[in-house]
């Protein structure tokens, strides 16, 4: 939030030593937006053997504010889907996707979940992005735990760039009414 | 829904669905209980939602294209999978490993087994509330992680083992590496133990909760740990020893009733075995060939592929047309961290599988779950869920 | 279930290669003094019987029931397609079945059941083995082999809204089928109820919403 101290109104000086701060409502909402991203773990096949590695102690998911693992998608705000989809999974998914509330945002992690991976098949769906929308895809079969990670610190100065205000906006278009007065 | 009891009762029931996207079913499992309070009456368990066909995928490929396909059944354990593949395809070719092939491959399979059962004694200690095991456990299995990768290049996916023999040799200081592990990982096994062993809430929630009769195991086909648990003493490593597995000292663990401690246990004391067994191997390492110099199945070294026609030709068929199995079906099995993993091949004489079937150890463990957790509680239930430590790669396929 | 007498908690003589087809001709040639069947061809590194279908449940039930063989567990029901199988003659489809014994280390033996397209019947041996209810509910959503007598023959790796049988030979790889709704179960539930000894008064009301519902419901 440093720029927008640096171009406010007033003095630098003078704002240090002022018991508050002013900056754009974006930054304040998206700075707790993408520090405390709630995962909910969609965990089918082999990337979620990973993900326990990446929760363990060596690799320690939690440091990037993902602290908290959320069973249930009402409470979640990222959901990361590890492994392979199925036809038989899939509204299951479409499911999970659509309970979660906004703001929401979708990873998916390794080859299957991104494009079905090496089992081009009868019973796998070939890429999540079939059925919902997906924010960062991840490579490798299995990726890496450092992995997991760049795409969470991606997804954070993704989060960086939204606009709430203009979010909102557009909600309201869509529902055909216009900004309250 | 009203039902009417064996007695003439009036219950009134109530349908529960869980999974199969549930914290507690580890992967994708569904199951569908009537429950009258918190009691389970009845129990259907669906799978199939990790189903993505394995067995289609490999009749398109070369037989040395199905292994890492194999990776991805069990992929807690993966190079157990791949010997248990190459096993089935060298003994359709009726070849002998080498002796430094056979004792590598009784060290890696071991090695896996000790990080199997790790993660799922970790999984469900960590169902049943206890975290620390699981942050306790772990630690040993990322040096498990690093010594895997620096051995085969992959993590979890290994993809190590080739028919006749192995991707490569080991590395330098492999023996060091495997030593320290090992010296680790007892000190967390005996780390849990001490935290599990006189845990009234721990003995509270396993102990005489999904307990089976070794006769309806038997007949639901169960193999491996899940059975010894129920007091049966059978072990395809004692019973039809592979690898000169009959020259290594250990004991098979069995337990006496059959429930959730006791699954527990015989996996905790069969990763202390696995340790003693893996320290024997590797006094028994000895400098040699890692591949048989059979040209049906193995490439010629570079240096002769690279000078002799014949060498070329044949690295050129090996790669292009696969490994050529002789006509025939057969069946071939070994002990992996679930029970008896095996693979029934059907071949047609050419380098393409007409049929692989797996037998996957956890689909009959599985099958039975009603079984166990009827007449339970619902939480009991997710404790046994863990305790027979379903994979849904190697359970879907 | 039948034990015979079995000591499962003593451990067993480890059993060489030697033994194991020793083992197998000596209950080969025992079935054969008894039933009418052919030695299988293609397992050529063991020696395996072709029985007849109408005599399989017979001949299981003997193997599984004789206290010198003792096949107590079955280990697997497998379904091959030789569709275009170089050199085939006969039926187009075999069922295979896997046994071992607990009594004895050696013993591993092998049965096939050739099954014709025409007439995709093999009787169910879910009575003898529990296990048998599973596989070969996965033989019939694989290769569409009904098994008769089977108590519950649906599908068991594919939604239940798929059509065909993947792993026959001539069902295309990559033939996708989408799955609208998820099956509620319910029938299975009230089976297994009645199975428990409970008998229904209503039946269970299907409280599963469509899955359109929930995509609006969650729609702000």
């Amino acid at each position: 939030m440093s720029a927008e101290i640096e171009n406010s109104p007033v003095p630098q000086q003078e704002a240090a030593t002022l018991p508050f701060l002013t900056t754009s409502l974006d930054a304040v909402i998206n700075w707790g937006r993408s520090n405390s991203l709630w995962p909910f773990p969609f965990a089918t096949a082999c990337c979620a053997i990973e993900f326990m590695s990446l929760m363990s102690a060596r690799y320690d998911f939690a440091r990037f504010g993902t602290e908290f693992m959320r069973f249930t998608p009402r409470q979640s705000d990222l959901l990361m889907i590890m492994g392979t989809v199925t036809y038989k999974q899939a509204p299951i998914l479409r499911r999970i996707y659509e309970q979660m509330s906004a703001p929401r945002w979708v990873i998916a992690v390794g080859a299957c979940a991104s494009s079905g991976g090496f089992y081009d098949s009868y019973c796998t769906v070939p890429g999540i992005d079939h059925i919902i929308p997906v924010d960062v895809f991840i490579a490798g079969c299995p990726p890496r735990p450092e992995a997991y990670i760049e795409a969470a610190v991606q997804l954070q100065e993704k989060i960086k760039d939204e606009s709430f205000l203009t979010e909102r906006l557009a909600r309201l278009r869509d529902r055909g009414e216009d900004l309250p007065s | 829904m009203r039902v009417l009891d064996r007695t003439g009762e009036k219950l009134d029931l109530l349908t529960v669905n869980i999974g199969p996207s549930h914290p507690a079913t580890h992967g994708s499992l569904r199951i569908i209980c009537g429950l009258e309070g918190e009691t389970i009456k009845a129990a259907v368990a669906e799978i199939g939602y990790l189903h993505r066909g394995f067995e289609k995928m490999v009749e398109r490929g070369t037989y040395q294209q199905v292994m890492p396909y194999t990776d991805r059944l069990n992929y807690c354990s993966a190079i157990l999978n791949n010997i248990a593949f190459s096993k089935a395809v060298e003994s359709m070719f009726e070849i002998q490993i080498t002796e430094r092939c056979k004792v590598l491959r009784v060290l890696m399979s071991e090695f896996t087994r000790i990080v199997d059962h790790l993660i799922c004694v970790a999984a469900a200690l960590a169902d049943l509330g206890a975290q620390t095991a699981y942050f306790y456990y772990f630690v040993p299995r990322e040096d498990a992680m690093i010594i895997l990768e620096k051995l085969t290049g992959a993590r979890l996916t290994n993809s190590f083992s080739r028919i006749g023999g192995l991707y490569r040799d080991t590395y330098e200081g492999f023996e060091t590496d495997v030593l320290d592990f090992l010296k680790k990982t007892e000190e967390s096994l005996s780390d849990v133990f001490k935290l599990v062993d006189r845990n009234r809430i721990f003995l509270d929630r396993t102990q005489g909760i999904g307990c089976i009769t070794p006769e309806l195991a038997i007949s639901y086909g169960w193999t491996g740990p899940c059975l010894r648990a129920t007091g049966v003493d059978r072990d395809l490593r004692k019973d039809q020893p592979y690898f000169d597995y009959q020259t290594y000292d250990f004991d098979t663990i069995v337990g006496t009733r059959g429930d959730t401690y006791d699954r527990l246990m015989v996996r905790l004391f069969e990763a202390k075995e696995s340790i003693s067994i893996v320290r024997q191997a590797i006094k028994r390492l000895k400098p040699g060939p890692i591949n048989v110099s059979d040209p049906r199945v193995s490439q010629p070294q570079h240096e002769f592929a690279y000078h002799d026609m014949e060498a070329l030709i044949n690295r050129f068929k090996l790669v292009y047309e696969g490994v050529r199995v002789p006509q025939g079906e057969h069946y071939d099995a070994l002990e992996a961290a679930n029970g008896e993993l095996g693979f029934f091949i059907t071949s047609d004489g050419t380098g393409n599988p007409w049929r692989i079937k797996v037998r996957p150890p956890c689909l009959t463990q599985f099958a039975a779950f009603h079984n166990l957790v009827e007449g339970g509680m619902v939480s009991d239930a997710i404790a046994c869920l863990s305790s027979i430590n379903i994979i849904a790669g190697e359970l879907d396929r | 279930m039948k034990t015979l007498g079995t000591d499962y908690t003593k451990a067993l003589v480890p059993a060489t290669a030697a033994d194991i087809s020793c083992a197998q001709q000596s209950t080969f040639d025992w079935l054969a003094s008894r039933f009418p069947l052919d030695q299988d061809p293609l397992a050529k590194l063991s020696t395996s019987a072709i029985v007849r279908r109408e005599d399989l449940h017979e001949v299981v039930q003997a193997l599984r029931d004789t206290p010198e063989f003792a096949y107590d567990m079955l280990i697997d029901i497998i379904g091959i397609d030789y569709l275009n199988y170089p050199g085939h003659q006969g039926p187009r489809f075999a069922v295979t079945y896997l046994f071992k014994s607990m009594r004895f280390a050696a013993h591993r033996f092998q049965l096939k059941v050739l099954v014709d397209e025409e007439d995709l019947v093999v009787p169910s041996l879910h009575d003898l083995f529990h296990i048998a209810n599973w596989a070969e509910r996965e033989v019939w959503d694989l290769f569409g082999i009904r098994f008769e007598g089977h108590p519950n023959m649906k599908r068991l790796l594919n939604h239940f809204e798929f059509v065909g049988h993947p792993l026959r030979k001539d069902y295309p790889a990559q033939k996708r089928q989408w799955l609208s709704t998820n099956d509620p179960l319910l029938d299975q539930l009230e089976a297994r109820l009645r199975e428990n000894g409970m008998e229904l008064i209503d039946p269970i009301p299907l409280n599963t919403p469509a899955v359109e519902d929930v995509i609006k419901g969650s729609r702000r």
